[in-house]
This record gives C-alpha cells, structure tokens and sequence, in this order.
C-alpha cells in the first residue's frame, strides 16, 4: 500500500474574515509530484504556507507522517520536510557550501555548528543537484537558476521525505527551467523523495508524467480544488476554460517510437459576455 | 580562498599583544628593566620595585586596555550579530536603540545624581536594556518579529531617546553637568578602572560569549524568518536570545565607554574581507579585530595630544578613512 508523507484534511484558511480556501482535502503518497496549479491569487502560496507551518490553519489539520503538524518543533518538522522558496533573498555574499549546510540546522542546538558529518551531507547533496564544482562561489555570483539548484541541494541536505516548492522556475529561462524540473523529476524517481509544488505551468505536469514520473495534479481556483488527478486526465481543454476563463488547445507530439510529448498552448482571453462572469 | 592558519592566529593573539604593548605605552616612561618585576608584582607582592610604576600599569593602563578591548569586541560582535539577523550590511550594534538609551540613562544620573556616581552605569545598563525592549515589543506582532518592524521600532525609540538626551541636555546646568554629559556622549577611557571593570566586564562577556556560542545559528537567521522556519530553528526564539546577548554587550559596552559609533558598523565588514561571510568564523574574528581596533584607537586617543581626544570622535576620524582604503584596496571585495 502506498504509504502518505502529508495528509491535509478539511482545511480552511482566512485572512480576518476573507476566506483564502474552504474545506481542502488530500493526500500526498510517497515518491510522487503533487502539482498545484491555479490562477494568481487563489490561494497557492497560502496552502503552502499552511502545510510548511508558517500560517495556521483556521480549520481543519495537517499530518506529516502521522503526526499533527501543530504537534511538530521546527527541527522535527525540517527533519520530514524541506521548502524551496519561490525567490531567494541573497543579502549576505555565503559561499554555495554554506548555504547548503544551513540544511542541517535542525541537526544542530542553539549553541552548536553542524558536524563534519553535516559537511560531507551537504556535499552529498550538492553532487546530486550536480552543482558541486560551485561549492566555493559566493552564491552572489552565480544566476538565478543556480541558485535554484542551490536551494534544491539545502533542502535536500535537510534529508526530507516532502520538498515543498513555490514556483520553483518562475523566474528562470528556457534552459534553467528544464534544468529545475529535470531535477526534480530526478529527485522524485531515485530518492523516492515526494514533492508538492504550486506552478503556474499546465506543461510542468505534462512534462512530468511523460517522464514516468508519478504526479497527481489538482487545478485550485475560488479557494478549492476543482479538479485533481493526472495530468493527462485533468488538464483538458474545458477545464483549462472553467479554471482561467480562456481558450487553449491540447497538443500532442510524437517524438519517438516509444514517447510522446503533450503540450497545452493558450488560444485567447474569452470576451466577456453580459452575465459578466469572473474575469 | 582558504585562509592560512597563520591569518587566524596572527588576528586571535593581537589584542592579547596590543594590551601587553599598551601597558608600556604613556606620559610616564616605564624602564624597560623593571618589566618583569612590575608584571609580577600582583602576585609576589615584592617590596623592592618602584610603587608609582606599578599603580600606572595595575591601576591605570590595565583596566584601561582590557576595557577597551572588551568594548571593542562587543560593539563588533553584535555589529556582526545585528547584520545577520536584519540580513542587512548597513546595520550596526544601536540598531534597537540600545546606544540612546544607554546614553539618555546615563545623562539622566548625570543630571540627578553627579559624573561619578555608580548610578551612571547602572542607569546606562538598564535604559540600554528598556529600549531594547521597547524596540522588541513594538516590532513584535502575532507572536513573530518581522525584520522590517523591528529595524523600524529601532529606528523610532532611538529618535525618541536622543530627543531625551537633548531635553536632559537643555535642562543640565550648563556649567559642570552639561559639559559631563556632553564629554561621556563622546566616549572615553579615561576615568577607566577597576569598578568599571566589575560592572561593566560581566554583561559583556556574557554577551559575547553568547554570541560566539550561537554564531552558527546567526547565520539560518540571515536567511530570513520564512527559511529560518523551515531549515527548523525556531526564528523567533532564536533571534530574541541573539538581541538579549547582543543587548548585554553593548549596554555593558556603553555604560562603561560611552558612545562609541563606528566600531560595530566597519569591524564585521573588516572581518568579511579576510575571512568571508560565514558568521562561523566572522563572529569570532570580529570578536578578535574589534578589541585590537579599539586599544589602538584609545592609545592614540590618550597619547596624540596632551589632553585626551574623545575616542567616539576618534573612531570615526580614523575609522572611516581607513574603511575607505579597505574597500578601495579589496575593490568592494565580493560585494
């Protein structure tokens, strides 16, 4: 049986008395893409922070593993689970090495620096990203994209079972985003390590499961899940309409004997009728 | 770049040479021979050697050059402290406010009482501490201490502390209280001795010591609150026990020395060109850079001129030029 690393069960959130979302449930099994995707503003990050404990929910609760999330210190919560934030603050010049070892933190007390041990695990890490050649750049210097790698490495330094990403590639060009989501693909089918990540690409999830990558795709809009399951199934021209209100088309394409890929392309913007739907 | 082991020792003995140099350093020549015997003299408590000698050493420059060093490391480590936590390079030991609290508690006794009366430290420590508190409590909303309120509450009780400063300043007799007051907002060593020593030492040390201990952890606090929480320290926790330590070494800084700008802004930056970013062995550097700093710049200030320069103004005469020949010198080192 499929094992659940995070369970969320009838959530809700709000903002003083503005409800970000109602009554979300769902499951995230071991060693799968859980991809959330929706329109601006409807609630991503916000679901996100909940289950990475910053925010509280107002009702409803989280499990990670079998244990409340509420139940959980920081250094056992960062033991499970690790965060890949949608954009790195980089104020101080650290070298790539000690940023990565900052994944060990939960390891460590207040009074004491990580072990030798922490270092090689940190090394480790940043061999599997494939940045290790970086170790010694101050991560000032390096592009965004490696610095997305880099926070990838921290986090998997942190050993988790769950990385919680925000738009991992929201800011990256055409070749780093590849680089971010091959990774993660990597990640997912050798480390069996489970990822729930909100983006704003329907062609992530294709991408995905034409990888053989196990991924469970949920489209939130309005504060709930409107549609979940894969990929393939969910993301249809219909409900690409229903959830941004816009005409697209679903292409596929025949690489090889054995792939093909699946792509969906934005048409246009559906002109507002009378009844003056959302925008 | 890794830096030699002989970088790491030459920074860590300096202060420990620069206070055995500045003992003979002064008005009144000390006779190279009678070194040895001065130096022993607490501890054989021989009749032999000349009294006046080892006054000036005991008495005088000693308590003088550890509390110079003492100070100057504090102000620098929680300089470095303050940087990290506010993840801002800009940001020096007075951020929450604790040098115009310090300097308003210590106007205020001035004022009540006289220039030599304990209660000038105990006032110093203790309004250094209050806004600190304040700073702390008006940043602190929903159980979290954003960077942004807490560096804005800083900046606020600081201003309203220094507009104290100049009504006890207004209200001060202009003949003896203003100029005492005037001249301990400047900072000095002079009247340095063993009882500032005993106030003024523990605090420091404490804070110090527990800013090294938890240097690592300063760090993930750099990262941000967000990050901080998910690498699995609890940001909140961790950033109040580093403003605590970081608190106790400056008031104990300040209650003894006055206001010495400069130090905790130019000494972390010093320490990040030599040895980089890592407050693991930043915190510690600073710790060692800023006590040789400031011995030397007190040593200047008393021996320059025939009267004593407040070193506060000293800092930043010979601080600032020097920094700028650092920054020119590593070109903005990775910055």
């Amino acid at each position: 049986m499929d094992k659940c690393t995070v369970q969320v069960n009838n959530a809700s959130f709000c903002y003083g008395s503005k409800k970000v979302f109602n009554n979300i449930s769902f499951k995230i099994k071991k060693g799968e893409v859980f991809c959330v995707l929706g329109p601006n503003g409807c609630g991503k990050t916000t679901l996100l922070d909940c289950v990475l404990g910053i925010l509280k929910l107002s009702e409803g609760n989280v499990l990670i593993g079998d244990t409340d999330l509420r139940d959980l210190r920081e250094n056992k919560l960062a033991e499970k689970m690790a965060y890949v934030p949608q954009t790195h603050e980089r104020s101080f010049p650290y070298k790539v090495k000690e940023i990565v070892l900052m994944g060990r933190a939960h390891k460590t007390s207040i009074f004491t620096s990580p072990s030798e041990e922490d270092k090689k695990i940190a090394m480790d890490a940043l061999e599997k990203v494939g940045i290790s050649e970086l170790a010694d750049v101050p991560y000032t210097q390096i592009s965004g994209g490696q610095c997305q790698l880099v926070m990838i490495a921290r986090a998997l330094a942190q050993q988790p079972e769950i990385i919680v990403m925000d738009e991992p590639t929201s800011h990256l060009d055409f070749k780093n985003e590849l680089v971010v989501l091959e990774t993660v693909a990597d990640l997912v089918k050798k480390h069996n390590i489970s990822i729930l990540m909100a983006t704003h690409f329907p062609n992530h999830a294709y991408y995905f499961e034409t990888n053989h990558v196990p991924t469970t795709l949920v489209l939130m809009n309005n504060g709930i899940f409107e549609e979940t399951g894969r990929p393939y199934g969910v993301l249809n021209e219909q409900n690409i309409l229903n959830t941004y209100n816009i005409n697209s088309k679903v292409l596929n394409f025949r690489l090889d004997e054995s792939t093909s890929i699946r792509q969906v392309v934005p048409i246009s913007l559906i002109k507002e009728k009378n009844q003056g739907g959302r925008k | 770049m890794k830096k030699s082991k002989f970088t790491y020792i030459l920074i860590f003995m300096s202060p420990f040479v620069l206070i055995f140099l500045t003992l003979f350093n002064g008005r009144y020549p000390i006779p190279l021979k009678d070194i040895p015997r001065i130096l022993a003299y607490p501890f054989s408590r021989s009749t032999l050697i000349n009294d006046t000698y080892s006054t000036i050493i005991w008495n005088i420059r000693m308590p003088r050059a550890m509390l110079s060093a003492l100070a100057g490391a504090s102000l620098a480590v929680s300089g470095a402290a303050f940087q990290g936590l506010f993840h801002n390079p800009l940001v020096n030991s007075g951020m929450l406010g604790v040098s115009s609290g310090s300097g308003f508690g210590a106007a205020l006794a001035i004022l009540l009482f006289a220039r030599s009366s304990p209660f000038v430290y105990i006032f110093a420590l203790i309004f250094g501490g209050i806004a600190v508190f304040l700073s702390y409590t008006i940043g602190r909303i929903y159980n979290t201490t954003p960077t942004i309120m807490l560096v804005l509450g800083g900046t606020v009780v600081s201003s309203i502390f220094s507009a104290l400063i100049s009504l006890v300043k207004y209200m001060a007799d202009p003949l003896n209280e203003l100029p005492a007051i005037t001249f301990w907002l400047m900072g000095s060593f002079a009247s340095a001795n063993a009882q500032d020593i005993l106030i003024g030492a523990p605090p420091m040390i404490l804070g110090i010591a527990g800013l090294i201990l938890m240097r690592w952890r300063i760090n993930v606090l750099s990262m941000g609150d967000r990050e901080a929480h998910t690498l699995g320290i609890s940001s909140s926790l961790n950033k109040l026990a580093a403003i605590i330590f970081a608190t106790l070494s400056t008031a104990g800084a300040v209650c003894v020395s006055g206001n010495i700008g400069w130090v905790g802004l130019i000494i972390p930056h010093v320490g990040r060109m030599i040895v980089g970013n890592d407050n693991n062995s930043l915190i510690p550097v600073s710790c060692a850079l800023g006590a040789s700093f400031l011995i030397i710049i007190d040593n200047i200030s008393r021996t320059l001129t025939g009267g004593e320069i407040p070193i506060g103004i000293l800092t930043s005469l010979v601080g600032g030029p020097f920094f700028i020949y650092l920054l020119k010198k590593t070109k903005g080192g990775s910055w």
